[in-house]
């Protein structure tokens, strides 16, 4: 005991005597002796080459007139590619698992003479909304992530965090978030993996809470249906089309800006204090490796997200089965809730039907739309759909539109679902992740709630002005 | 109903909105503030005792801002537990309550460390954060603190922090307003009290570790200039700032040329990493390779002025402006 002490003793004084600056020395002497050994040990190509590549290019994509435009170019580029391509395999998909291979597995249950309620649970609940997650996510993750991971490795992506620092700086976030963001429009649980590449805690934290706010691919087809229907309906048709999309662009940009706010009044009021770094790295460029970022994007990225969504999507269905089909005195739970909650929901200018889709689509929000049409037709006692509990989608816009219409749609609720669905809680898939990164509860609860308080907020104002002017 | 429901919205989103944080303000009870007024009377004689100052019933009600009546329950408190004693008005620690007293200040001396290093919490605001948490430490806690933070001996404005039996180092100095014209000295120790003093000092870009030297100095003024900055401080001012002689430096001394200062394409050498970047910055500086000597380039200017990549050892790191300003080169 004693001599241990005074082994301490004797440490405490030596670091005493070397002071506090000893980490920094330490790193000066290893850089120092790395200097020494490389100067000895590897031979430099002193000559010059006649055209640096690196530095021209690097001039052009950070240059003052041509940074931005080119960036936005881009980015346009790869959503453009991503939706064109992605619309034949999506409907191929739909067309295989839900369309054909629904009815048959279904066929082939009642054959075996299994009892009702079980297909119901398996085929029109857990198969169904595996299907639909499968369909709608599978064929754009597999294209946009490649296309980005490929931009990524190329080394054009650290030069757009360069690009965009300074708006970034000003509401206390790191550049990179502009990136985390942009892959946030591919899937939000893969945008929150992506911000690992920000390697100070604060800003970290900020982009992960914030990356709800950029419009995920489950989302954009509520979006486009919706304003097809209802802002496109409202206007004369030789405008719909432009007008529509406008919409869609607008309620996009609408979440940059919220990311934006609330990325500043984050990093102003609760992240104040987490720790905080700045240092931004911009690799050489180098000729993308085609093959192993085709493997590892699918791996690492689609894949992952994919199952994880599967895994939650399965229980969903089975819940949305159950709440249509579990009747008490002839009237199922999922009616009871939508009564229960219409007078709140029609009063923030959404519906029960709407709010109902919403719980329980939490682990998808591909499936939202489909349940909103089984759960309207429930309601209503209207002819169509496929049964209770079994989502369904329509091919044709015409006759969403007359369905949601008689189901007591206004143009309100279309214009207050397209908010909704921009500011409400994470799919579950993305809650997880957050988890995982961030291996705090408080955090996780943050980011859920925080955009459904938003979204509440922002639909009844939205409802206070609507009645106001009509 | 639908007001019922609005109704549990609006409890959730306050308990929630404000995050958290809300709902810990409410979490002190009584039992704890027994303990916050106990440490703070503590921490109150401990520093007339090291002031060589007699404390009476009335400096420990002024002190810490309560009532006389209290004060005297206060300290029959402290003289049941055996921290105090009390002779006529004079009032002295025991050795178990100046070994009590020592345990605050080293939490929170540590605390302020903590908050320097592992935090971004502004300067200003790190004494009054450590007078909050002062009090929420247990033994255990104290000791994963102080070996997180690799035991150190001084807390960031230059204090020493007692160490697990109460010693502690102190590094002899001088006031500033006591140094002499034309020397540089380093600064040893700046006073966190009162908080406006405080202000004003880091205001003038001073910290702990800083350099300096007299440029003039008469009963109104003393100026002088730091490494990265000329400043004119009152007497009054620089009397809570303690600095050491510096012979070795003062054949080169001046202030310094900043990083931010250097123009797209000139190049430079890295003098020294200013101690005002502290932590996980300071750190991610070195891994890259920022040490002194080493060369570095201004490559590229991001839209705005900032920030600013530069090319260090084969790679280019692109910082901002409020870090490149704490570099110095040559």
């Amino acid at each position: 005991m004693n001599k241990k002490e005074e082994i301490l003793d004797l440490a405490n004084k030596y670091r005493w005597e070397i002071g506090e600056n000893f980490h920094d020395a330490i790193i000066e002497s290893i850089y120092k002796e790395a200097n020494e050994i490389s100067s000895v040990a590897v031979s430099k190509d002193t000559e010059k080459p006649k055209f640096d590549w690196d530095r021209t290019l690097d001039r052009l994509v950070t240059s003052r007139t041509f940074g931005l435009p080119l960036m936005l170019v881009m980015l346009a580029v790869v959503f453009w590619i991503t939706i064109q391509g992605a619309n034949i395999p999506s409907g191929l998909l739909a067309n295989v698992l839900v369309d054909y291979m629904h009815p048959l597995i279904r066929y082939a249950f009642i054959n075996l003479s299994i009892p009702m309620w079980i297909t119901g649970l398996i085929v029109d609940g857990a198969y169904l909304a595996m299907a639909w997650v499968i369909a709608v996510m599978l064929p754009p993750m597999a294209i946009f992530f490649p296309m980005f991971t490929l931009l990524e490795d190329f080394g054009y992506l650290p030069r757009v965090a360069f690009n965009l620092d300074n708006i970034y700086r000003r509401v206390g976030a790191h550049g990179k978030q502009a990136l985390t963001m942009s892959m946030g429009f591919g899937c939000n649980a893969a945008g929150i993996i992506a911000t690992r590449i920000i390697d100070s805690p604060r800003e970290r934290l900020i982009a992960i809470i914030t990356n709800n706010f950029s419009l995920c691919n489950g989302r954009w087809p509520t979006q486009i249906l919706i304003a097809t229907i209802f802002i496109g309906g409202a206007v004369p048709a030789y405008l719909a089309g432009i007008v529509s999309a406008a919409a869609v662009v607008f309620i996009a940009v609408l979440g940059i800006f919220f990311s934006l706010v609330v990325s500043w009044g984050l990093s102003k009021t609760v992240l104040k204090g987490e720790a905080s770094s700045f240092t931004l790295e911009l690799p050489p460029y180098r000729p993308p490796r085609f093959l192993q970022t085709l493997y590892t994007s699918l791996i690492d990225r689609t894949l992952f997200v994919l199952w994880r969504a599967v895994v939650f999507a399965v229980p969903a269905g089975i819940v949305i089965w159950l709440v249509a089909n579990i009747t008490y005195d002839g009237i199922s739970i999922a009616e009871y809730f939508i009564n229960w909650t219409d007078p709140f929901a029609l009063f923030l200018g959404l519906n029960g039907v709407i709010i109902l889709a919403y719980v329980i689509a939490i682990p998808a929000n591909e499936i939202v739309i489909p349940t909103v049409l089984m759960l309207t037709v429930l309601v209503s006692g209207m002819t169509g759909g496929s049964g209770a509990g079994v989502m369904f989608e329509l091919e044709s816009v015409n006759d969403t539109a007359m369905i949601l219409h008689n189901g007591g749609w206004s143009l309100l609720t279309g214009i207050n679902l397209m908010l909704f669905s921009l500011l409400h809680n994470p799919c579950s898939t993305t809650i997880y992740t957050i988890y995982k990164e961030t291996k705090s509860i408080k955090w996780t609860l943050i980011s859920t709630l925080l955009p459904v308080a938003m979204g509440i907020i922002i639909c009844l104002i939205t409802a206070q002005i609507y009645w106001l002017i009509f | 109903m639908s007001i019922i429901i609005l109704l549990i919205a609006i409890i959730v989103l306050l308990l929630f909105i404000p995050r958290i944080g809300f709902m810990k303000k409410y979490r002190k009870g009584d039992s704890k503030g027994d303990r916050i007024i106990v440490e703070d009377a503590l921490k109150h004689l401990y520093d007339f005792e090291s002031k060589k100052i007699d404390a009476t019933q009335d400096s420990v009600a002024g002190n810490l801002q309560i009532k006389r009546g209290y004060s005297a329950s206060l300290i029959e408190r402290l003289l049941q537990l055996n921290l105090i004693t009390k002779v006529h008005e004079k009032i002295s620690l025991t050795e178990k309550g100046r070994n009590y007293a020592l345990k605050v200040i080293r939490i929170h001396r540590l605390y302020e460390r903590y908050l320097a290093e592992k935090t971004s919490v502004h300067e200003n605001d790190w004494h009054k954060e450590a007078e909050k948490r002062e009090h929420d430490f247990d033994d255990e806690d104290i000791h994963k603190l102080a070996a997180s933070l690799g035991n150190p001996f001084l807390d960031p404005h230059g204090d020493p922090i007692p160490d697990a039996s109460g010693k502690m180092l102190i590094k002899e100095g001088i006031v500033l307003s006591e140094a002499v014209v034309g020397k540089v000295y380093e600064i040893t120790h700046i006073e966190d009290e009162p908080k406006e003093t405080y202000a004003q000092i880091i205001a003038q870009k001073l910290f702990h570790g800083a350099k300096l030297k007299i440029l003039e100095k008469d009963d109104l003024r003393i100026s002088f200039e730091s490494d990265n900055n000329e400043s004119i401080l009152a007497p009054v001012l620089a009397s809570n700032i303690t600095v050491m002689a510096r012979e070795d430096e003062a054949g080169e001394f001046g202030v310094n040329r900043l990083l931010s200062c250097l123009n797209q394409g000139e190049s430079s050498r890295i003098k020294e990493i200013s101690k005002a970047i502290r932590g996980l910055q300071r750190r991610r500086l070195l891994d890259f390779g920022f040490v002194p000597g080493t060369e570095i380039k201004a490559n590229l200017v991001g839209l705005g002025g900032d920030p600013v990549a530069y090319e260090v050892r084969g790679t280019v790191v692109a910082l901002r402006k409020n870090i490149s300003q704490h570099i110095y080169i040559e």
